[in-house]
């Protein structure tokens, strides 16, 4: 077990692209660290680089207070989970688990105590002798964290390892990743696109955009105190609400409707009265929004809108809604797809609201929960 | 629907496919299997062709042949010729493929070298036949390159010594035919997820390992197939052979199918000519059979 500290890492490619740009992250040992991207960034890059399948342009890697830049993979003393799990479709369960261990010339009954070991662990006794090409997608997601626990490494990498799985066994394999890190106790660097793993899962969560570092926290500081309206955006389903507006006094003025702000606000963020008169974007999670007509919204100011469509998920209601607002894009190219043609607002509602489609509503704001971003640089105020 | 009108609906979706392959079986049946029935046919008479009313010959013409030393002659010719090509075909084909397939090499000599090792494939087996003629004729390139080595001390005849030329023959035929092999097996180099390189680098596999628990078992069925029909259509030669060394001097290049043609279009003798090609059919029918098998275990 150790700990992995990435220092100034870069990473560029000939055509001058810079996939990872002064990368700095200490993932302390024993820790699940997820590393977090829109899907499409090329986000597997710093794993590799990690793992030594990319070579590093600048910058300096530890792994257990080694450099490792120069190292060849085997001798960085980490083991990898790929996304495609990477199993060899010649061999049995067995042998793939124990691959590591006969390159290393182990005798064959270390080998087999060792694999009987884990295969207990992992539930995959029974299927020692089948081939990968007989198991189903959660089994072969185990044999693959097999392969990687039988070297008995430092670190792990998992490149987005349930991406392959269907919904519900994700769901349940991402409870059975988190629990056998935390009984392993092995420092762990998890990459994945889907922000619900990333909250769920990891002990901190590092998003990155455009090989940029954007925040490394906590999931629950990441949902609440996002230092950027890109995190803003990113994490949290739906995403939040981003719109333009211009602070007057103590009301946000846009369009047609005016939120009155508490004094709080200004005190939790002394910078913000120096946009007073001037725009600022401000963010509003679609589960603090509330139907005006329910005894939940009541205690809270409303602004019109206008219903577009809903989407019924019987614990909740996903509303989509046209505000007299311009939505604020936050840079996550997956937060366009919350957002249809006409609605430029997502709310959630309980399911005992009645609101329908084409509907003129009141909309309730919990005004205590908005979050304030710089129109310029999009930073946090 | 009536029950009339269902059962001829019933008869039309049954019979329906047996009229689309009626084309291609008519064309089989007229084209392989009439005249390899009358070949089976011939074997068991006797003078064949040349008689209107041929008698049967029982088992005559088979003893006779394999009464002959030139038959096995041939026999062993010919396995010795086809078997050291499909090795070699492999070898070089692998060696190659594997070459092509590296991101070592600069792309702009690997596409020279693409087109380079592919060229064999170009020539047809005359081409072939000749170029290698003129090449190990005695005053050719090859003996002057190899006596300017030192490797021979004076000009080998290699079609016409009874020492050589079986090697020779094999020496042309490899050069002719690993393209095929390169091909395949690049193509399924090709398709080895690059993930079981970079899962295997990180457990410590060395190049030779990952040949050995990952290349070769993944090229595994492509290998297996293509030797096996390699090794069908080997046996089968005859071009080259004919053209090269005419199955001289003194049989020492006589193969199955050169022996086959001989006793056919020198001896005249059809009826032998008929068992020999009969012979012939077997093994490739058990090499096909197997081959067939093979797929199907797949």
């Amino acid at each position: 077990m150790a700990e992995v500290i990435l220092e100034n890492i870069c990473k560029t490619y000939g055509n001058n692209f810079h996939a990872i740009d002064q990368l700095n992250l200490s993932v302390e040992d024993g820790e699940f660290l997820i590393l977090v991207k829109p899907s499409g960034c090329g986000k597997s890059t710093a794993l590799r680089m990690i793992a030594g399948l990319e070579d590093v342009t600048s910058g300096s890697l530890r792994i257990g207070g080694v450099d490792v830049v120069d190292m060849p993979p085997k001798d960085r003393d980490i083991a990898m989970v790929f996304q495609s799990y990477a199993l060899y479709p010649h061999m049995t369960v067995f042998e793939n688990i124990a691959f590591s261990m006969r390159l290393a010339g182990k005798p064959k009954a270390e080998r087999k105590k060792r694999v009987d070991e884990i295969a207990k662990t992992l539930q995959l006794t029974s299927l020692l002798d089948s081939k990968p090409a007989n198991l189903s997608g959660g089994q072969r997601q185990r044999v693959a964290m097999g392969r990687a626990m039988v070297r008995e490494p430092a670190a792990f990498l998992m490149d987005e390892p349930l991406s392959n799985l269907d919904a519900k066994l994700r769901v349940q394999m991402r409870a059975e990743i988190t629990s056998l890190q935390k009984q392993l106790g092995v420092t762990t660097i998890y990459v994945t696109h889907d922000q619900t793993e990333a909250m769920t899962m990891g002990d901190r969560v590092a998003v990155l955009k455009g090989g940029v570092l954007q925040q490394v926290d906590t999931p629950k500081r990441l949902y609440e105190s996002p230092v950027n309206a890109f995190v803003a955006g990113f994490i949290g389903s739906p995403s939040m609400n981003l719109f333009e507006a211009t602070l007057t006094g103590d009301e946000l003025m846009s369009g047609t409707f005016a939120i009155r702000l508490q004094d709080a606000a200004f005190v939790r963020r002394p910078s913000l009265r120096t946009y007073a008169g001037r725009k600022v974007v401000f963010g509003i999670r679609p589960e603090d929004l509330y139907d005006s007509s329910l005894e939940s919204g009541r205690k809270y100011q409303t602004i019109p809108a206008k219903v577009t469509s809903i989407e019924e998920l019987g614990s909740e209601h996903i509303v989509h809604l046209s505000i007299d607002a311009v939505r604020v894009d936050s840079g996550d190219p997956d937060a366009v797809q919350d957002f249809g043609m006409t609605s430029n607002a997502v709310a959630k509602f309980e399911p005992v609201s009645t609101v329908l489609p084409g509907s003129e509503i009141r909309l309730a704001v919990d005004d205590a929960k908005l979050h304030f971003f710089d129109p310029e640089t999009h930073l946090a105020i | 629907m009536t029950p009339q009108k269902r059962s001829h609906h019933r008869l039309k979706r049954a019979v329906a496919p047996y009229l689309y392959l009626s084309p291609s079986l008519l064309i089989i049946g007229l084209l392989m299997l009439l005249p390899m029935v009358t070949v089976i046919a011939y074997s068991f008479q006797n003078s064949a062709v040349l008689r209107r009313d041929p008698s049967f010959a029982g088992l005559k013409h088979y003893q006779a042949i394999f009464a002959d030393p030139v038959f096995w002659a041939s026999l062993w010719h010919t396995l010795y010729f086809t078997c050291m090509s499909v090795v070699f075909h492999m070898t070089i084909g692998m060696v190659f493929a594997l070459m092509l397939n590296s991101d070592r090499i600069n792309p702009t000599l690997r596409n020279i070298l693409r087109v380079l090792y592919i060229l064999p494939w170009l020539f047809t087996a005359v081409i072939i036949a000749v170029i290698w003629r003129l090449l190990l004729e005695p005053n050719g390139v090859v003996n002057s390159i190899l006596m300017q080595m030192g490797i021979i001390g004076s000009k080998v005849e290699w079609f016409s010594s009874p020492e050589t030329a079986l090697h020779a023959v094999t020496f042309a035929n490899i050069w002719a035919g690993y393209p095929l092999f390169m091909v395949s097996l690049l193509a399924g180099l090709q398709g080895i997820p690059k993930d079981f390189y970079e899962a295997a680098d990180i457990d410590g596999a060395k190049a030779y390992q990952k040949l050995i628990f990952i290349t070769i078992p993944q090229l595994m069925p492509i290998i297996i197939s293509i030797s096996l029909l390699d090794f069908i259509w080997t046996m089968q030669v005859f071009p080259l052979i004919w053209i090269t060394t005419g199955g001289g001097p003194i049989y020492s290049t006589e193969v199955l199918s050169t022996y086959t043609y001989k006793l056919a279009f020198s001896s005249y003798n059809l009826s032998q000519a008929s068992a020999s090609a009969v012979v012939i059919l077997l093994i490739s029918l058990g090499l096909t059979l197997f081959y067939i098998r093979y797929q199907k275990a797949r």
